[in-house]
């Protein structure tokens, strides 16, 4: 049996598959502190079940992004070596930031030297302000991380207690602005973080659960729990993913389908084109800053059905802010909820209260109860639909470098609207004519997030890159860099190497089942020509385990 | 609703290439991307990547007679990198962008108006097809190009020899010592179109502090006279110091400050071949120039510092400049009959050789000199591919603003040229009306294109 759990801002949800089942399912408040409503959901859903039968469970988090919205963490200082290229006066990091001299190239060589002088002076100078945690990271450090390793070292000498993070063992990616705050984060979060997973991994226990842990991730994978703790900032966003997986999960195989996942205050919206879940072209971005944390396309529109609903003039205004409950359900103020229930198509709350709340809006304007709620249910349903548009264009501007990536782009549209969340019920089908779509609401559209949680696939995935001409190859995931020693090195062995470095990966976080039916997402391979004569070949291979979903629910359990 | 955001499609064509060792070949924009990716440049608020798009057949037709047919000369990739330089355009005409980099391969300038195939790795020509798009489009006149590649722009030259409305000022190292062997002072454009090109030939050798003297008080004071309506540079960066064919040394920061000065609407991507050593910082600094941002840091790993230059070159150059701004303040006091005779058509024959693919072509083009438009082009075209007869060609061009007289002679020629057993195709090229007509003498047949008509 799997177990599903989803730690949102309000609710904690979660649910119990059994072989594609849903056997329970639980929805509770999200306290403060979240261990304890994560517990009472486990508790609910496990009633009469033994917790030795339970093979897995997978829970998404609110816990990082927390942290990082609340700034409940240490300072930490950076220490970074850009090198020649932007100036340092573009890059601005939110906390004391030491530029020193050395830089890598694009091939990783070494171009300015360090100056270790430099070092023990940035040391001091933060030390003096009081950090004791710091973040290193160097540009080009992905294609040698010789720099990063050699500061930290002289760091560490300096100030042994210190915590020093690298950016290389952070992200592999190219993007040095990007990879200094995903760095900066990581070493914000880590402390903290350890201790959430401990605490998780003891009540887990206590409640007699043998079966792995493992935690969603914003890009829809799922990793070990013991495993995340080395990528804490990957757990951010991870709500989002949960259901979109959820959608996945409870919809056929190979739909081209728009996810609207309509909450209180926002809609999230995501794609699933041609069964997959579509992932973002770039990192996050966490705190308005732009990070690498791989996600999944998700785009959060800042209306719900709590949203208030003003009169402003003749106009009637839908802000993006909440202000406690629907008027029918005995809140302050006029909600779209409000408008749903007058329209018949929401069955909470109080009608009355409904029409009051309408009323209130109308009267002024000399418009009825019903005017009223259509003109704000169009409303809701013009700005979400504005923006799926917006989404669809946005994912076929994707520029590409390639001649065949230009050819093969072409329109896609979606053929269904598929709703989740509280107020999808009164949207979803007029969001879907709107598009010209299949509305679909699926059963257990409230707690798809869990179930989205509980059917996640472990993801793993690793990037190889060699040179042939300097001998080297890199294993970007893992910070790895290596000679290569064969003469007759080539894309096959490249490809070999990274197959194998995968195995390696998926041992260590004890994944070894999930290393079946690799995929090679990225494969390239450059000659390098001086003076007419081919000198060496550039090599970059991506393998990753299988993406996607372990099984559609209610499917009767049939792996995808 | 004026934007102040720099647009990048980038298009490196990763999988394409003229041969497996041709310095044009798929990794000359690698280096550029790593430079690119890292610096975090597409994060900027200021800079905004397009994806690509594709030229039509239409669009090269407007500009080049391809023999036999457009199709056969260009491939998608040919398509991809004189569609994104239009697709720039579209976004800087409608306020969008203040300005854009078409950072695409392959290459256009060496192209010219006949192409009966490749010349110094170049098809069709990204600027002539951008101009002549920004005229059908979105009815702009006035068009300037600044061409800092280390080769002269003839292919650029050639097309718009005889429009006066396209000034075309290339600085390039002297034709003497370089490919392709053009480009001096001497060559100012046809009698209707006279000092709208200007070519400035440069010793080998010199660097920065000449290349901007020649900016300060040649290409700026023109510009500033000719008041184009768009500028174009056509951004060849092998003037750098560590250039494989170049012998220039020119620096990254060179290339900054004279995009800062020149401040083009649109710089759309050459030559350059230095694709370590140059490429992924001169396209960087570009790039930055263009955004407004502060481009003093990014410095080439092998940077020299400042570069004592030869006094003798220098001085040479200084003589050019000086020559140049003097037919340039003259321009409209020359007595043209002197320079290009008094007859109905002003002709030259031309030997264009093509280097990539060993094509010997010899041409006869004659403009109609014509007192009310810059009158109708006719070019007899016979290309040597080495092998069996030689492929001869009859070409019409009608301007964009040409009279209704010079139209009707201009069909006229076509239909008699249609009517001679020498040419195996003629073609008629109206921009007035933007049609274009070949006719295949062995088929019989004749192919119009029209293009997309208004409102589609």
């Amino acid at each position: 049996m799997y177990i599903g759990i989803d730690v949102g801002g309000t609710c904690t949800d979660a649910v119990l598959l059994d072989r594609g089942l849903v056997r329970a399912m639980a929805k509770v408040p999200t306290r403060e502190d979240l261990l304890s409503s994560l517990l009472e959901a486990l508790d609910e859903i496990m009633k009469g079940v033994e917790g030795e039968l339970v093979e897995r469970v997978v829970f998404s988090t609110t816990v990082i992004t927390n942290l990082i919205a609340e700034k409940k963490y240490d300072p930490v200082g950076l220490i970074l070596m850009p090198g020649p290229g932007l100036s340092p006066s573009l890059y601005r990091f939110p906390t004391d930031t030491h530029i020193i001299q050395g830089a890598i190239d694009y091939r990783g060589r070494e171009i300015i030297p360090l100056r270790l002088t430099e070092v023990d002076q940035a040391a001091a100078e933060l030390a003096a302000r009081g950090y004791r945690k710091v973040a290193v990271v160097g540009k080009f450090s992905c294609r040698n991380h010789r720099h990063e390793k050699e500061v930290a070292a002289r760091v560490l000498w300096n100030y042994p207690d210190w915590h020093v993070e690298l950016g290389h063992q952070v992200a592999g990616q190219l993007n040095f602005p990007r990879r200094v705050v995903s760095t900066y984060l990581t070493c914000a979060t880590r402390e903290k973080y350890q201790f959430f997973v401990r605490s998780v991994q003891e009540a887990i226990s206590q409640r007699g659960i043998k079966g792995a842990i493992f935690i969603l991730k914003a890009d829809g994978g799922t990793l070990p729990l013991e495993s995340s703790l080395e990528v804490p900032v990957e757990t951010i966003f991870s709500g989002p993913a949960a259901s979109t997986l959820g959608v996945q999960a409870l919809t056929p195989p190979g739909e081209t389908a728009v996810v609207v996942d309509i909450g209180g205050t926002t809609t999230d919206l995501a794609l699933i084109l041609s069964g997959q879940p579509l992932l973002a072209s770039r990192g996050a971005r966490v705190d308005d800053m732009l990070t690498h944390v791989r996600a999944l396309a998700v785009k959060s529109v800042p209306v719900g059905g709590d949203s208030v609903v003003e009169r402003v003039g003749k106009d009637i205004i839908i802000y993006s802010e909440r202000l406690g409950a629907p008027y029918c359900l005995g809140g302050p103020l006029p909600t779209p909820t409000d408008a749903l229930r007058v329209l018949g198509l929401t069955r909470l709350g109080d009608v009355d209260r409904a029409r009051e709340a309408m009323q209130m809006l109308g009267a002024p304007l000399g418009l009825s109860v019903a005017e009223v709620a259509s003109r704000v249910t169009t409303r809701v349903i013009e700005t979400i639909t504005r923006e799926i548009e917006a989404m669809f264009s946005r994912w076929e501007q994707e520029p590409a470098y390639r001649v065949w990536e230009v050819l093969q782009k072409k329109k896609v549209r979606p053929s269904t609207v598929v709703g989740v969340g509280g107020g999808a019920a009164g949207f979803v089908s007029q969001i879907a004519a709107r598009l010209g779509c299949y509305p679909v609401i699926p059963p257990y559209a409230p707690v798809a997030n869990a179930i989205g949680a509980a059917v996640a696939r472990p993801t793993l995935q690793v990037t190889l890159r060699a040179d042939t001409e300097q001998g080297i190859y890199i294993i970007q995931e893992e910070g790895y860099q290596g000679k290569i020693t064969e003469r007759s090195f080539n894309e096959e062995k490249a490809l070999e190497l990274a197959k194998e470095w995968l195995c390696k990966r998926a041992a260590r976080h004890g994944l070894e089942d999930c290393v079946e039916g690799l995929e090679v997402t990225r494969r390239e391979v450059f000659n390098m020509v001086r003076d007419w004569v081919t000198v060496g070949r550039l090599i970059d291979v991506t393998v990753q385990t299988r993406r996607g979903i372990l099984y559609h629910v209610g499917a009767g359990g049939t792996s995808e | 609703m004026k934007n102040n955001k720099t647009g990048l499609v980038f298009f490196p064509a990763f999988d394409w290439a003229i041969s497996p060792t041709h310095p044009e070949r798929e990794e000359r924009l690698l280096y550029t991307r790593d430079q690119i990716f890292e610096e975090g440049v597409l994060d900027l608020p200021e800079i905004e990547e397009y994806a690509p798009r594709l030229a039509t057949i239409h669009d090269i037709a407007r500009v080049h007679f391809c023999v036999p047919r457009v199709q056969s000369q260009v491939t998608e990739a040919h398509l991809i990198a004189a569609g994104s330089a239009t697709l720039l355009a579209d976004a800087i005409v409608h306020g969008e962008l203040k300005n854009g980099f078409a950072l695409v391969r392959p290459p256009g300038h060496h192209a010219m108006r006949v192409v009966h195939g490749n010349r110094g790795f170049c098809n069709i020509n990204n600027e002539a097809i951008l101009v002549e798009y920004l005229r059908r489009h979105h009815g702009i006149k006035r068009i300037a190009i600044v061409d800092s590649d280390v080769h002269h722009g003839d292919g650029t030259q050639d097309i718009f020899y005889h429009d006066p409305d396209v000034l075309f000022i290339s600085f390039h190292q002297d034709g003497r010592t370089i490919y392709p062997g053009t480009g001096f002072p001497n060559e100012l454009g046809g009698p209707g179109a006279y000092a709208r090109t200007i070519n400035i030939p440069l010793p080998p050798g010199l660097g920065d502090e000449t290349f901007h003297y020649v900016v300060d008080n040649l290409i700026l004071p023109i510009l500033e006279d000719f008041k184009p309506e768009f500028i174009i540079n056509s951004a060849g960066q092998d003037n750098h110091f560590t250039d494989p064919l170049g012998s220039m040394r020119f620096t990254a920061r060179g290339y900054a400050e004279f995009t800062r000065k020149l401040n083009p609407h649109l710089a759309v991507l050459e030559g350059g071949y230095a694709i370590e050593t140059a490429l992924p910082y001169v396209n960087l600094a570009i790039l930055l120039a263009l955004a407004g941002h502060d481009y003093s840091y990014v410095r080439e790993p092998e940077w020299p510092g400042t570069m004592p230059e030869n006094p003798e070159r220098v001085a040479r150059v200084q003589r050019v400049v000086e020559q140049l701004r003097n037919v340039w303040e003259n321009r409209d006091r020359v007595d043209l009959d002197k320079i290009f005779g008094t007859g109905t058509f002003y002709q030259r024959r031309k030997h264009i050789y093509y280097d990539t693919d060993y094509i010997e072509e010899e041409q006869l083009e004659r403009v109609r000199r014509c007192p009310n438009c810059p009158g109708y082009i006719t070019i007899d075209s016979r290309a040597d591919h080495g092998y069996g007869h030689p492929n001869r060609v009859f070409c019409v061009s009608i301007p964009f603003t040409a009279c209704g007289a010079c139209q009707t002679e201009a069909y006229d020629a076509y239909e008699q040229a249609r009517g001679l057993a020498q040419y195996q195709f003629v073609y008629l090229q109206d921009k007035s009306t933007d049609t274009f007509l070949a006719f295949d003498r062995d088929k019989g047949q004749e192919w119009v294109s029209e293009g997309p008509k208004v409102g589609e």
